[in-house]
């Protein structure tokens, strides 16, 4: 018995395999295209394919994600805040809070045995999403990936006043104008990332153990600066893209047991 | 052919054009006065044979007609309503009258006045307090909604008029509360979103057409005609100010969930409370208007005290919504605020508090009342949902 | 810098009325000390800080203060604070800080007075004041407050007549009463919690000061409409507390705006404006960025001199007949009531029913001789922005004036950007030339001609 989980992203289409002992057969991301619906029956056709495996033999699927409503082929969807817990519970059985910021919105999930208990979200603010970066990125014309390395070196960072994200670049502007380093500013940038989304989880009242999920914690610059605001460390997914995905998986095994043991009965 | 149809068919004709009706009695020589708010007393205008009528919002009606008149920064559904208006939604309307509920209302009011003209305005102010001081302003404010009516009909209101006319909107608000108790069922008898269309259709109609078409309505709800789908949904009750619009409802009811009880202008706020029959029907009046559940009124549990008691100040404030939880076996709360509203607004971390102190799931969501917003909403209304599981 | 720019000329006098603020935060940061009650309470437009003073009761504004917060740099911790305990964030900014500030009073400094906070801090109060004129926040905002502190709430109603009603003898008379039954449950209660009566003839006194204070306001300022106007909307907004809070010892506010009047009327005599030369005269509604005010200053280096506020923040126009009224609380009662009908009547006959929201600023814009106004739009306060679509257009339609308006925020600084609102500004300048001379050929109204 195998068991899917897709997550469909505004970017990226995930997909993790599982097997009935919650062993990873599989985890696969591809960029996400315009038409979900087809692109989601390919990357899990291609997924299939690599291990082996025919589209009949898995029980279930369960589809996530902004485009969890464009996945025929699922048994049925489920938020991805639901399916994130329970990735993270799977990896850090002790996790209590997550903070996940992704390229286009921000979460804090509190867990209490594996579950979601209080969660809150920000997806209309650029500015406290990881899209603040990228704008920053376009302006000063430093690739993404050297964000995380370059904060590291800074010396004090600088601070930033403005949260809307087209007034902070003009005050970035103004910070290298002023002459102030490169790694400053943006260990700056980093840090007003982490005021905005830690003062918005903190609704929920931040306690160890903290997993930080999403894209941004790939980012280290985006962890050290976590950290120094909450005071103490923070457990990163070696795979924090699919974390999703796996919890999908993990909750369409859960169903279907579940929904087999009414039928049986 | 308006009396081919009945019960839930009747609804949607209703629906398919709420002027019709209005039209038709317009050209038996009756009136209608437009209002938006649940503050102001339609006992007044059926007594006057006026026909009152609910102006609503229609969140896929393109705003278009604010620039000179309200910012975005207003209450989004107000905002949307005059906006129906100014496009001639309502152009059969010989009237139109307001209440200083909120703020919202007031501008509304009278931002309205100076841009179109009709035959017959009025607006009521009212007190934020229940102090029996202020009842007595507000009992006078009634007195001039009724002479003026009165100078602008050219007929005068007599008390045994005005008493039929609380009898039967009492008789009216009796039915509503009928059909919610085929909500207690498990599964409800009616859906949420058939309870809001019911509500809107009898929203735009006299009192006693209203009443005729709630009965058949119960009627065919008790035979389970008008039923939603069976299986296992969640049992929420929403609260807010005014839940006119179905995509809000079926934002939640998309989610195997179904709105079974509401603490809103449509529904049970407008409908929960009677007018007592007293000699004095302006007395009645004034008692009922002035106790409206609406968090645009300050509550206090013992006015004049010297130390808060903030438990017994939760309870004076939010107690009614314990019982509506217990009552219809609520399995989650979804607290529903428009955009820039500021007596609900005050209320969203207080009115947690008393959900979370009788330990029932609660979720704040925000709209700007545009179908645009509401797609955001839909992750956080099935996490939600998913944590009641 | 070129030397040569041109400055706003504050007034002196004004100086003295503008140290008076502070006046209110020290004497209740004293009756602290002391062990007296200090009370919170919303800007009433006169309709319970009489009774307060009478009372030797000292108040707070945590509205006034909020703004001071937010001048001082110091709101962002506040503001987090209060999202943090789940407020929405379109609330009034004002209010935001002051949840915000309880939040971090109660949980982080065990009841006492945060260190950080701006001017000394606001004392826990005995007692908090609600009113209900204006704005719904100011009814909900103190209440909202009952999770932190068990501080009692008490809420003062108004009546809010409308333009047509008002003209009608029975709304005048029950709006009356009920204002004047709030007066007196209010002294009851007050007298009822302090234990101690209220001395009528010292309440007498007060309201007499009061009023005597609020008219010399109002003639001062009548003196703008002199061209070049003496008077910059920046000293009017020192000044302003001192009538608005009665902050401070009134007769000695009384002497201070004396001296504001005669410097004022030299000023007028010598034919000084407060900016020189005057290019441009404007209205501004409603209220400042009190973060940003050296926005105005740059403004004055082009030449633009503020000439008029909002009717909500200026003295009522004087009411004929006040002092023949021998019932103190009647006297106060209609004094009150005056400041959002004052301007009714006259709207009336105008055809205008937006009342205080429309009319007052067609008045203002036409009696100070403005080429422009200038809107402020206050993303979280209603109170001040709702009527800028609608009066922008009247001022439009009744006068040829052109408006001018930005985006801002009581107290988020992140929302006002003041380089974009001046590069906007140089564009506005050719709209208001244009008006100036399109009300000059149509002669358009006559008595709004500027001086070429």
């Amino acid at each position: 018995m195998y068991f899917a989980g897709m997550d469909i992203g505004s970017s990226m289409t995930k997909v993790v395999i599982i097997n009935d002992a919650h062993e990873i057969l599989i985890r696969k991301a591809t960029p996400t295209g315009a038409r979900h619906s087809l692109l989601a029956r390919k990357v899990f056709d291609d997924a299939l394919s690599i291990i082996n495996l025919s589209p009949d033999s898995i029980s279930y699927v369960l589809a996530t994600g902004y485009g969890r409503v464009n996945v025929p082929f699922a048994h049925r969807h489920m938020s991805e805040i639901t399916c994130q817990a329970a990735g993270v519970h799977a990896l850090f059985p002790k996790a209590k809070t997550i903070i996940d910021i992704g390229g286009q919105d921000a979460k804090g999930v509190k867990l209490g045995d594996g579950r979601v208990i209080d969660f809150i979200m920000n997806d209309k603010c650029a500015a406290g999403t990881g899209r603040f970066l990228e704008v920053l990125s376009d302006s000063l014309d430093i690739p993404l990936a050297d964000f995380g390395h370059l904060s590291l070196q800074a010396k004090t960072a600088v601070e930033i006043n403005n949260f809307c994200t087209v007034f902070a670049r003009d005050e970035l502007t103004a910070c290298i104008s002023r002459g102030r380093h490169i790694h400053d500013i943006i260990a700056g940038v980093h840090d007003a990332i982490t005021m905005r989304v830690v003062n918005m989880v903190n609704r929920l009242k931040i306690e160890p153990e903290v997993v930080f999920t999403a894209g941004l914690a790939t980012n280290t610059g985006m962890v050290r600066s976590i950290e120094n605001h909450i005071g103490f460390p923070v457990s990163i997914p070696d795979h924090p893209f699919t974390t999703v995905a796996l919890g999908a998986a993990i909750l369409a095994r859960k169903i279907w047991l579940k929904e087999k043991g009414k039928g049986n009965s | 052919m308006l009396d081919t149809l009945h019960g839930m068919s009747r609804v949607s004709q209703v629906l398919a054009d709420r002027s019709a009706r209005i039209r038709e009695l317009k050209a038996q020589g009756k009136k209608a006065v437009g209002y938006f708010c649940s503050y102001v007393p339609v006992e007044i205008l059926t007594a006057m044979d006026l026909v009152p009528v609910r102006i609503l919002g229609d969140m896929d009606e393109p705003v278009t007609e604010m620039d000179t008149v309200l910012p975005t920064s207003f209450c989004p559904f107000l905002r949307n309503c005059i906006n129906t208006v100014f496009r001639g939604r309502y152009d059969f309307l010989d009237g139109v009258v307001g209440a200083h509920s909120c703020d919202a209302q007031e501008k509304s009011i009278h931002v309205w006045k100076s841009k179109i003209k009709y035959e017959f305005y009025h607006y009521l102010d009212m007190p934020a307090t229940l102090h029996p001081w202020g009842a007595d302003m507000y009992r006078s404010s009634l007195e001039k909604f009724k002479s003026s009516c009165e100078a602008w009909t050219g007929k005068p209101l007599s008390g045994e008029a005005l008493e039929a006319s609380i009898l039967a909107h009492n008789r009216h608000r009796s039915l509503v509360r009928e059909l919610y108790e085929l909500k207690r069922f498990d599964p409800p008898l009616v859906s949420g979103s058939d309870t809001l269309r019911i509500l809107t259709a009898i929203s735009g109609l006299p009192v006693d057409e209203g009443s005729a078409l709630l009965e058949a309505v119960i009627q065919e709800a008790r035979a389970g005609k008008i039923q939603a789908d069976t299986q296992d949904k969640k049992r929420i009750l929403v609260v807010g100010a005014c839940l006119d619009a179905l995509p809000l409802i079926r934002l939640i009811e998309d989610f195997d969930a179904d709105v079974v009880m509401d603490d809103n202008c449509m529904g049970a706020r407008t409908y929960f409370r009677d007018v007592s029959i007293t000699k004095d029907p302006m007395q009645g009046l004034a008692s009922r208007y002035l106790d409206l559940t609406c968090a645009r009124t300050f509550r206090e549990t013992v006015a004049g005290e010297f130390r808060k008691d903030h438990a017994a100040d939760l309870e004076t404030r939010f107690a009614h919504l314990g019982n509506y939880i217990e009552k219809w076996r609520v399995e989650g709360v979804v607290i529903q605020l428009v955009r820039f509203c500021d007596p609900f607004g005050y209320e969203v971390p207080e009115l947690k508090d008393y959900l979370n102190s009788i330990n029932i799931p609660n979720l704040y969501l925000e709209t700007e009342y545009t179908t645009g917003s509401l797609a955001p909403l839909k992750t956080r209304l099935q996490t939600f949902l998913e944590t009641l599981l | 810098m070129p030397t040569d720019t041109i400055k706003i000329k504050r007034l002196k006098a004004m100086y003295r009325l503008r140290a008076k603020v502070d006046d209110m935060y020290t004497s209740g940061l004293e009756a602290m000390k002391d062990g007296r009650p200090v009370a919170w309470s919303m800007v009433t437009w006169w309709h319970a800080d009489p009774v307060f003073k009478a009372m030797d009761l000292e108040v707070v504004y945590p509205e006034n203060y909020a703004a001071m917060v937010a001048a001082s740099g110091k709101a962002s911790r506040y503001l987090d604070l209060c999202d943090a305990d789940g407020f929405p964030t379109h609330l009034c900014g004002y209010s935001r800080i002051n949840l915000g500030y309880v939040s971090r009073m109660v949980n982080g400094c065990a009841g006492g007075i945060p260190p950080e906070a701006p001017m000394g801090g606001l004392p826990k109060p005995v007692m908090m004041l609600s009113h209900s004129m204006l704005c719904d926040a100011r009814v909900k905002w103190f209440q909202s407050l009952g999770r932190y502190m068990d501080t009692p709430v008490w809420m003062m109603e108004t009546a809010l007549p409308g333009v047509e009603e008002w003209n009608d003898p029975d709304v005048r008379k029950w709006s009356l009463k009920l204002v004047m039954d709030e007066i007196e449950q209010f002294i009851a209660y007050l007298e009822r919690m302090l234990g101690r009566k209220l001395n009528r003839d010292r309440y007498d006194e007060m309201l007499s000061d009061m009023i005597t204070l609020s008219r010399l306001a109002y003639k001062t300022f009548e003196l703008r409409k002199a061209t070049p106007c003496p008077m910059h909307s920046r000293d009017f907004w020192s000044v302003m507390p001192p009538y608005l809070y009665m902050s401070g010892d009134l007769k000695d506010s009384i002497d201070c705006y004396q001296a504001l009047y005669d410097e004022v009327e030299q000023r007028v005599a010598s034919r000084i404006g407060a900016v020189e030369p005057e290019k441009y005269r404007l209205l501004f509604a409603e209220l400042p960025p009190w973060h940003s005010l050296e926005f105005f200053d740059r403004l004055a280096e082009r030449g633009w001199n503020f000439v008029k506020e909002s009717w909500a923040y200026n003295p009522p126009r004087p009411l004929e007949g006040l002092e023949d009224i021998s019932d103190p609380v009647e006297r106060h009662a209609r004094f009150h009531l005056h400041v959002a009908t004052g301007y009714h009547a006259d709207a009336l006959a105008d055809d205008e029913y937006m009342g205080y929201l429309g009319y007052p600023y067609v008045k203002f814009a036409k009696d100070y001789a403005c080429d422009g106004a200038f809107f402020h739009g206050l993303m979280t306060c209603r109170s001040a922005s709702t009527h800028h679509p609608y009066t922008r257009e009247l001022l439009m339609r009744k006068l040829k004036i052109p408006s001018f308006q930005v985006e801002g925020d009581l107290v988020d600084l992140r929302l006002f950007n003041a380089e974009e609102a001046l590069r906007r500004a140089e564009v506005f300048e050719e709209s208001m030339d244009y008006y100036r001379e399109l009300r000059q050929q149509e002669h358009f109204p006559a008595d709004n001609m500027q001086p070429a």
